[in-house]
Formats: structure tokens, C-alpha cells, sequence
């Protein structure tokens, strides 16, 4: 038996600034997929005309959540020092795992069997795609116990993943269920970028705070790591754009909204934004909206509902004061 | 990419992060939106008589009603429309008309209608040959008054569903009833309608049958078979039926029905679509005041002793009585304020359920010598007397009761503090939906059938509250805003009570047992003719317009009259919810507040965004959205309309997720301590991350 002593986390007493508020807000917004009614888009699936595009995108964003579920997740909590933290990290993970099982919820709900084996094997395939996803897992696989230095690395790849690579494929959902077009799959995408902004908004927190304890000498390094891994993702990325969305003529709105995101990635982590400003589609922003859009009854589910705070009502709760 | 909809969408964008809002981007994706959509779409037609008879020929009109009317008739008619010179005031209101409710060929590809078509063929339609209604409607349609949805849509078409929308059904403890009222909900649930089933004069979970105990499912079972009835049954696959179920919260259910619909309950009991509400006896408010548990039913024992439904008997009188039989179970004990935390939760979660004041209602229930009126319906603002019927074995005959089908529309409170005779409107309005119950008749529900036959009920309501209180400069909530809404809906009431009052003397008939009814008594009448009459600020005068001020005296004319002639609905008043119907005409919904000042709306065919009418870079101030809206000073405005209207106002309370469950209770209990009826569901914005943190990092 080892001599090793085991620590129980104590949310008694916070250890980590924010750790509760991030614990709390992701589970107020539990969701899952079959709440969704997808089916409803089988209809215009069947006549859409960029049926392989759609797929694809589609196709790639599990192979980023399986990424990010299996590894990154994973192995920020194991290495993470904070007890709070970890916790955090591993419910980020389990939420990860709703999001690649919500694609394939999708996949099932609009296409065969055969099809969905296809593009499975496209995935493997596909250089680009297995370019990030491998760039990415190298770096979360290198956290060393006690090397801060890789743990900043692992999370600031992480906020990369789900600030910046995951938006070349949220365009295209979102653009094309603002314009009511297989909105229910959109609005399964609109539940996924809820949580995604905060996992981004959390790990660059605390990869903000692991930042702050470093040398200056090793932050410039770091820095200048940092952004050369952006610039190698980057050009990865407007490859994949060309590739994927080749039949839609659609690359260049892509491409700006990637960069938008891209500088968001880096806000998120305390670096200054790499691209200037530019226009992004309206429609597309309008789809990132945090907040629940209006409900309409006979129309598909809103996205608003959360984890209530439960306090006892009490003879208080009867006594309105000057209002009677 | 649709250049119109990057235009529309770019109002919110440049609205969000600048905080202008710029509506001529809106104004110009209005003008791309004929450009590039409706007009290429739009049949052409030499005249209106070419028009008319391609419709007709074409098989698009019935040519029935159209037959009623001679064409020169026809002809000023629509000259009539036309010289309004009708503009759509916003991208909403354009695309929303020519999506969902103009008539378009069968291939979906040409336009057919205009709004101002749309319009004639409604009035032509509902006024069935009467050429002076013909023309009022006109008149009202094109300045104030808005039929609900399925009458703007389907009036006149050939392939069309329903006029009404709206049904409560009462469900009996057999297995023949329950087979017969699913056998309902397939039915109405095809034609259009949102459908209310009362479930609490079933037995519970574990409840005998046939005298051998613990061998009853209960009602969630019979939710879910509900349920999936009407998802198979959807109007041409257009959209999926919508229906709600309800529960007094004394049954012995209440347990499973309250969490049914929180998300993560399990998927045997769980309602995925289908909407709750919970009858709330005010003995439950005073038990729970009193921290005292509360004790619950089984409506087969109560049946057994008392002879009666458990939805028949007003609980709050009997509750001692039920405690000291011996022959009543107690199936169980639960703490009312634990419960009441509980049925927070499942708000919070999930929106509902919705909760009925069941004394609230009953107390001033002007046919409360009728019947009692024991639930609602989906959108919480219908409140009518129902019998059930006793449906027997195959071959035997049924004695049907009363369920009730409701036709609503509503009143642009805006336009109609604008309108030259504010009396001659309403009167206009109640006899369209008159008549669009007179030709109702829905075969297969034979107890909606007689009692649309016999009772005559109609839902006259109103819209465009915040918008009208924005042009005034009146804050949404404040002293003059409820002084406002009292004087208008007291307007509404003692206006359609007079058209009631008229169509009664006109065909001398009144509404089925109008003499057992209080408006006979007089009874009803007490609360006006011995009213105070107050004081009235300039602002709430010049926000009034030309709707008038009634005045006691009115109100004791009236009341003779009434008691003389009688009324021919049993029903008339009820605000309802009224979304897309309020967009087209560019109102703000119902008599609520708005939710966002931009908003965002998502339909299951399309995002559009719908700035507030009349909102600029100078009134924004004015239009405090709903979240922010202190839910009392809401509470106390809904509760000033309520007084006025016979049913009920569908009324959503707006929380945040700052919000506990025990602040929810409260401002319910306070709603229900002002003699509110009904509370619609709970929306609730969720704070978003940058909130949450921005004031920490």
C-alpha cells in the first residue's frame, strides 16, 4: 500500500475564484438530444441540396468532441491541481460526451446506416480534420505531473478546440437555420455553442490564472508558442473551409467568422485578437445568441430552461407588506 | 443567401452591440422582401371579378358565400380595403402574412391574396350575405379588430381546417370514456386545435377497480396516451396538435404529475409534449399559510360516497367534510409548502405546470348556479361550465354534456383608442365571432357540438397593450397603466355585454338557462352599479382616446336591459396569448409586456427579428422589457383587467434564473390573493456567461 494521502474535495470552502459559478451555470443548462425534435427537419433533408456538405461538417465536429471528451478534458482534470477544478473539468467532459452523441443523434435521424459508416471512414481520412484532431491530443497527451508549463499548453489547445476549430463547422447550422432551413439541427448546435462558450470562457480563465505565475521571460515564450500554434491551426483550418465547403461557395463568409472566433479564443485566454475586425454574416451571429430566443408553442422547443434554486417558503413568503 | 434576411437579421446585430437600432435596415428588407419575393410570386389579375371567379373556379374560394353577394358589392368591398392603402409596417409583419396566411397555390409557388384580399374574403365570409356587416368588418379588420388565427386563415378557402381552435374536454373514471375522448383528441387535434383534457376525475395509481385495490394506473398512463394522440394527429403535417392536461392538486396523483415534465424525469412518466396545469383550491393557499400538510384524494371514493366528480365539488368547502368520512382514503399526507416548492421546481425546469385558482374562478363565475367550471384550456385563458358525458357500452346510447369550443379574437387597443365608435367596434367584433360559432359545428364531438349550439360562448380579448402605453409615455406597471387597462377592459366588458344583450333581442334567444345566471339576477351587475367612480389622470383620459369612460348610470341601463332581454353568449370576454396574429398587424402581444425590445423570433420555419412597433432611439425607455418589469406591479395590472373579462387573460410571469423557487411562490401567491384566475406559463431568461462573470472578472 502506498503512503499517499488522499484529499476529499471541500466545496465548503471555495479554493478556486469561479469554480462554483462555472459548476453551477453548466448545470443549469443541461439538455439532451432527444428533446429535440429532429425529425421534423427529415423532410427538407431530403431535398437539400448540400446534403454531403452538411455531413461533413457535421462528420468533423464528433471527431473534435470525441477529442475532446476522451482526452482534453480528461487529462486537464487528471492534472489539475485544484480539487474544485478537476471537478469542473470532469463535468465539462460528460458534457462533451452529450455533444458527440448529439451529432450522431442527428446522423440517425437523417441518414442511413451505410452513410453514416461512410463518413465515419471519411473522418479518418480526411487530412485536414486529422491533422487538428492530432495537433491537439499531442499537446493534451505531453501534460507532465508538477509541469505547470504543460498544463497552460493543454489549456490553452482546449479553449483553441472549442473557441476557435469548432466554428468552421457551426457555420454552416447556424446560417442555415437562421434562414429556416433544418432549424431543429440548429438548434441542437445553438444548445452545443451554449456550452461551449463556456467551457472556453472557464478553462481560459484558469489558464489565465496558471499564466499569471509564470516568469516574464517564460510568458513572452509562451506566447510566442501560442500564437504559432494558432497560425499552424489557422492555415489548417481555411484548408479544411476550402475543402469542405467547396460546393457552396460559402468559404469566404466561413473563413471570416473562423477569424472572428479565432480572436475570441484569444480574448479568452488574456492574449490581444490576431485578425482585424471584419463583417461576419448577420444571420449567423444572430445564431449565437446566449439568450433563450422566443418561444413559440406549437413550434420546436425554446432553449430556455434551467436548475432551479430551491429555498423553503417560510410565513414571510405570505406577508406583502405595504402591497395589501 | 435571401438578401432581405441578412438585412433583418442586421437590425438586432447592430442593435446588440451598438445599442442603435437602425430600422431602416428593416424598412429596406421589407422593400427587397416584395422585391424579391412577393412580387415575382404574385399572380396577376385584370380586376377583382377575374379574380374572384379564377379563385372560385380554380377551386381555391367557396363559392357559396360568394354567391351571397352581388358583384358590384363585392367590387366596393374591395375598393373599399384598398383605400386604406395598407402598408406592412416591418419585415415581421410582411413575411409573416405571406409565409402563414396568404392564399398561395397548391404548388406553393404563386401568391394569390394580398393582405386586403385576405381581408374581404374573411368579411364576405363571416358576415354570411349581411352586406352592412360586410362592410363594418372591413372597417374594424382594417383598423382594429384581428380574428384569431384559424379564422384569418381559413375563412373562405375550400381546403381549409376549422374556425375555432380552441377545446376543453371533460374525461370520466371509465375505460369507455377514456376511449372516447382519445377517440376526441385524434379528432379536434386534426382540425386545428389545441385541446384541454381534464384528468382529475380519474382514479389514481393503485386505486381499486372492480373493488380489488392496487390495480389502477393512474393518470399519467392515460397523459401519455394522450400525448402520443396528438402527435399522430397533425393538421396535414403542418404542425404537430398541441394539448394540455389538468389535475386538482388534491388528487392523489399530483406527486407524478407535477415532475412529469421536468427534464430529467424518466422516460415512462415523462411529457415530452404535452403541456400540465394544476387546479389550485384556495383551502391549499390557506393550509399552506398555516405550514400545515394537506391531505389527498382519490375521486373514486368521493364518487362512491358523495355521488358526485371530484371536479364537481368545490374542495375547499368539503375538504373538512372529506377529512372526517371515514369512507374517504386518506391516500396521503404531504407538507403544502414542500409540495409548493416542488411545483416551483418543475416550473423553473420546464415552464410548467400552468396553475388554475380554482375559487378565483368559481367565486365570480357568473353561471355559478350552472355549473362549476373545473379547468382551462392551453392557453390558460378559457373558462367555461362543462358536464360530462356518461358515455355507455356499444349500442347503448351516450348522454353527452357540455365541452366547450371557443372562437377568439382580438381588439388592438392602439387602434381602438383611435376609432370613431369604439361601442360600434366591439359590437362589430362580437358578431363576427357570433357567427363564425354559428357555423361551427364540430360532427364528431357531439358535446362540443350542443354546447356550441346551446351556449353560444365566445372569446373577444385585446393586444397591443405595451405598444399603446409607449406612444402615451406610460410606463408598463405604473399607476396610470392599471387605471388605463381598468377603464378599457370595463369598455370591453360593458360593450360586448350590450351586443350580447342586442343579438339576444334581435333573434329572441338567450344562451341555454340564461335565467339561473347572474347577469339574470342582476347579481352580476353589483360590482359597477355601486362602483366609486375615480378620478382619472389627463394622461390616462388622452391615452383612452375615444373609448369612453362608463359611467354608473350606463351600467343600471344596462342592467335593466340585460335582465329584460337577457344575453344571447355565455361567454364573451378572454385575453388570450395571441403571437403570430399580433405580428402581422406590427402589435405587441396580448396585454403583456414585450420580452425583448428587439426581438428574436423562431418559428418552426424561420429567425426573424421583429423590433417592438412604434420603438425608436427615443421611446426605448419606455419599452422596459418584460424581465425587468417588477412581476407585482404585472400581477396588479392583469389583476385590474381580470375584473372585467368573464373568463380569463392568459398571464406569463417573467423570472430569471437569479430568481428562487421561494420568490416564484410568492408572486403566485400573491397573483392568486389578488383574484387572478390563471397563471400561463413561466419564462425564464438565462442569464448568459458574460453576465454571470463580468461583474466578478
Amino acid at each position: 500500500m502506498s503512503n499517499l494521502v488522499y484529499e476529499a474535495v471541500n466545496w465548503n470552502k471555495p479554493t478556486s475564484e469561479l469554480a462554483q459559478i462555472f459548476w453551477d451555470q453548466q448545470w443549469k443548462q443541461i439538455w439532451f438530444p432527444e428533446e429535440i425534435a429532429v425529425s421534423k427537419d427529415i423532410k427538407q433533408w431530403q431535398s437539400f441540396e448540400h446534403q454531403e456538405t452538411y455531413k461533413k461538417v457535421f462528420a468533423g465536429l464528433t471527431l473534435l468532441d470525441t477529442v475532446q471528451t476522451n482526452i482534453g478534458m480528461n487529462q486537464i482534470a487528471t492534472y489539475a491541481t485544484d480539487l474544485q477544478e478537476k471537478a469542473v473539468f470532469t463535468v465539462f467532459g460528460a458534457f462533451e460526451a452529450i455533444h458527440a452523441k448529439s451529432y450522431s443523434y442527428i446522423f440517425t435521424t437523417l441518414c442511413t446506416n451505410s452513410e453514416i459508416d461512410e463518413l465515419f471512414e471519411w473522418v479518418k481520412k480526411n487530412e485536414y480534420l486529422q491533422y487538428k484532431a492530432s495537433k491537439i491530443s499531442d499537446i493534451y497527451n505531453s501534460i507532465e505531473e508538477g509541469n505547470a508549463e504543460s498544463l497552460w499548453k493543454a489549456m490553452f489547445s482546449s479553449v483553441m478546440l472549442e473557441s476557435f476549430l469548432f466554428y468552421s463547422g457551426f457555420f454552416y447550422p447556424l446560417y442555415l437555420g437562421g434562414q429556416g432551413i433544418l432549424r431543429n439541427s440548429a438548434e441542437v448546435i445553438s444548445l452545443i455553442l451554449r456550452d461551449e462558450s463556456i467551457h472556453g470562457v472557464a478553462v481560459g480563465f484558469f489558464a489565465q490564472n496558471l499564466f499569471k505565475q509564470f516568469s516574464t521571460e517564460k510568458q513572452d515564450e509562451l506566447k510566442v508558442w501560442g500564437y504559432e500554434l494558432l497560425l499552424d491551426l489557422y492555415h489548417n483550418e481555411m484548408a479544411y473551409t476550402d475543402d469542405v465547403y467547396a460546393e457552396t461557395g460559402l468559404s469566404p463568409e466561413v473563413k471570416s467568422y473562423v477569424r472572428y472566433n479565432a480572436n475570441k479564443a484569444l480574448m479568452n485566454v488574456g492574449f490581444d485578437p490576431m485578425f482585424p475586425e471584419e463583417e461576419v454574416n448577420p444571420i449567423v451571429m444572430n445564431g449565437i445568441r446566449n439568450e433563450g430566443s422566443t418561444y413559440d408553442f406549437f413550434s420546436q422547443k425554446g432553449s430556455t430552461y434551467a436548475k432551479a434554486k430551491v429555498a423553503p417558503i417560510t410565513d414571510d413568503t405570505f406577508n406583502f407588506g405595504e402591497r395589501k | 443567401m435571401k438578401t432581405y434576411l441578412k438585412l433583418n437579421n442586421d437590425v438586432l446585430n447592430r442593435y446588440s452591440s451598438t445599442g442603435q437600432l437602425e430600422l431602416e435596415k428593416d424598412r429596406e428588407a421589407t422593400r427587397r422582401y416584395f422585391l424579391e419575393y412577393v412580387n415575382v410570386r404574385l399572380r396577376y389579375f385584370i380586376d377583382v371579378e377575374e379574380k374572384i371567379r379564377y379563385l372560385v373556379d380554380e377551386g381555391y374560394y367557396e363559392k357559396e358565400f360568394i354567391e351571397l353577394y352581388d358583384m358590384d358589392f363585392i367590387k366596393k368591398l374591395y375598393k373599399k380595403a384598398y383605400d386604406y392603402n395598407f402598408r406592412f409596417p416591418s419585415f415581421m409583419s410582411a413575411s409573416k402574412f405571406y409565409d402563414s396566411y396568404a392564399l398561395k397555390s397548391r404548388d406553393g409557388e404563386e401568391i394569390l391574396e394580398k393582405y386586403e384580399d385576405r381581408i374581404v374574403i374573411i368579411a364576405l365570409y363571416l358576415a354570411q350575405g349581411d352586406k352592412s356587416l360586410a362592410e363594418r368588418a372591413v372597417e374594424a379588420m382594417m383598423e382594429a379588430y384581428q380574428p384569431a388565427t384559424p379564422t384569418a386563415l381559413n375563412s373562405g378557402k375550400r381546403a381549409r381546417g376549422e374556425l375555432v381552435s380552441c377545446f376543453k374536454l371533460s374525461m370520466d373514471d371509465s375505460m369507455n370514456s377514456i376511449a372516447e375522448n382519445i377517440g376526441y383528441c385524434l379528432e379536434l387535434s386534426r382540425l386545428g386545435g389545441g385541446v384541454g383534457v381534464n384528468l382529475t376525475d380519474l382514479r389514481p395509481l393503485g386505486d381499486p377497480i372492480k373493488g380489488i385495490l392496487n390495480r389502477a394506473s393512474g393518470v399519467i398512463p392515460v397523459a401519455k396516451l394522450l400525448e402520443n394522440a396528438f402527435s399522430y394527429s397533425n393538421q396535414l403535417g403542418q404542425r404537430n396538435g398541441s394539448g394540455v392536461v389538468y389535475l386538482n392538486i388534491f388528487h392523489g396523483d399530483i406527486e407524478n404529475f407535477i415532475s412529469s415534465k421536468k427534464p430529467n424525469a424518466d422516460d415512462k412518466i415523462r411529457l415530452a409534449t404535452l403541456s400540465t396545469g394544476i387546479i389550485i383550491p384556495s383551502i391549499f393557499f390557506e393550509l399552506m399559510k398555516r405550514d400545515k400538510d394537506i391531505v389527498l384524494f382519490s375521486p373514486y371514493d368521493i364518487y362512491r360516497e358523495y355521488g358526485k366528480r371530484m371536479s364537481e365539488i368545490s374542495i375547499s368547502e368539503m375538504y373538512y367534510e372529506l377529512l372526517d368520512n371515514p369512507n374517504i382514503r386518506k391516500i396521503k399526507r404531504l407538507n403544502a409548502r414542500r409540495l409548493y416548492t416542488e411545483v416551483k421546481k418543475a416550473q423553473f425546469e420546464s415552464g410548467y405546470p400552468f396553475e388554475i385558482f380554482d375559487d378565483n374562478v368559481n367565486d365570480v363565475h357568473p353561471l355559478k348556479n350552472i355549473g362549476r367550471v373545473k379547468m382551462s384550456n392551453l392557453c390558460t385563458e378559457i373558462l367555461q361550465v362543462q358536464e360530462t358525458s356518461v358515455i355507455t357500452d356499444q349500442g347503448e346510447p351516450n348522454e353527452y354534456g357540455l365541452d366547450v369550443s371557443c372562437n377568439l379574437g382580438s381588439i388592438d387597443i392602439h387602434a381602438a383608442s383611435k376609432a370613431d365608435d369604439f361601442g360600434q367596434l366591439v359590437d362589430t367584433a362580437m358578431r363576427l365571432l357570433t357567427n363564425v360559432s354559428q357555423m361551427t359545428y364540430i360532427q364528431n364531438v357531439p358535446s362540443i357540438a350542443k354546447a356550441n349550439q346551446i351556449m353560444h360562448s365566445v372569446g373577444l380579448g385585446a393586444m397591443n397593450l405595451h405598444g399603446h402605453l409607449v406612444t402615451q409615455g406610460i410606463l408598463y406597471g405604473s399607476k396610470d397603466s392599471i387605471d388605463f387597462m381598468d377603464c378599457f377592459m370595463e369598455a370591453m366588458n360593458y360593450y360586448s355585454l350590450k351586443t350580447s344583450m342586442e343579438i339576444a333581442k334581435e333573434r329572441g334567444e338567450t344562451f341555454h338557462r340564461f335565467e339561473e345566471s347572474e347577469y339574470a339576477s342582476g347579481a352580476y351587475f353589483k360590482q359597477y352599479v355601486e362602483k366609486e367612480e375615480k378620478e382619472l389622470s389627463p394622461v390616462v383620459l388622452n391615452a383612452l382616446g375615444k373609448v369612453p369612460v362608463i359611467t354608473k348610470q350606463m351600467w343600471q341601463n344596462l342592467k335593466e336591459e340585460v335582465m329584460k332581454h337577457g344575453l344571447f353568449h355565455s361567454y364573451r370576454l378572454a385575453i388570450a396569448p395571441t403571437g403570430s396574429i399580433s405580428y402581422i398587424r406590427s402589435c405587441t402581444a396580448s396585454i403583456a409586456p414585450c420580452t425583448e425590445r428587439v426581438e428574436v423570433r423562431d418559428y418552426a420555419d424561420s429567425r426573424t427579428i421583429y423590433p417592438m412597433p412604434h420603438l425608436n432611439n427615443d421611446n426605448a425607455h419606455l419599452y422596459v422589457e418584460a424581465y425587468d418589469v417588477n412581476a407585482y406591479d404585472l400581477i396588479d395590472l392583469y389583476a385590474a383587467a381580470q375584473k372585467h373579462v368573464d373568463q380569463g387573460i392568459s398571464m406569463t410571469l417573467y423570472v430569471t434564473d437569479a430568481w428562487t423557487t421561494e420568490q416564484l411562490a410568492k408572486i403566485y401567491i400573491y397573483a392568486w390573493s389578488r383574484g387572478i384566475k390563471s397563471v400561463y406559463y413561466v419564462r425564464q431568461r438565462l442569464q448568459t456567461l458574460e453576465e454571470c462573470v463580468a461583474c466578478q472578472i
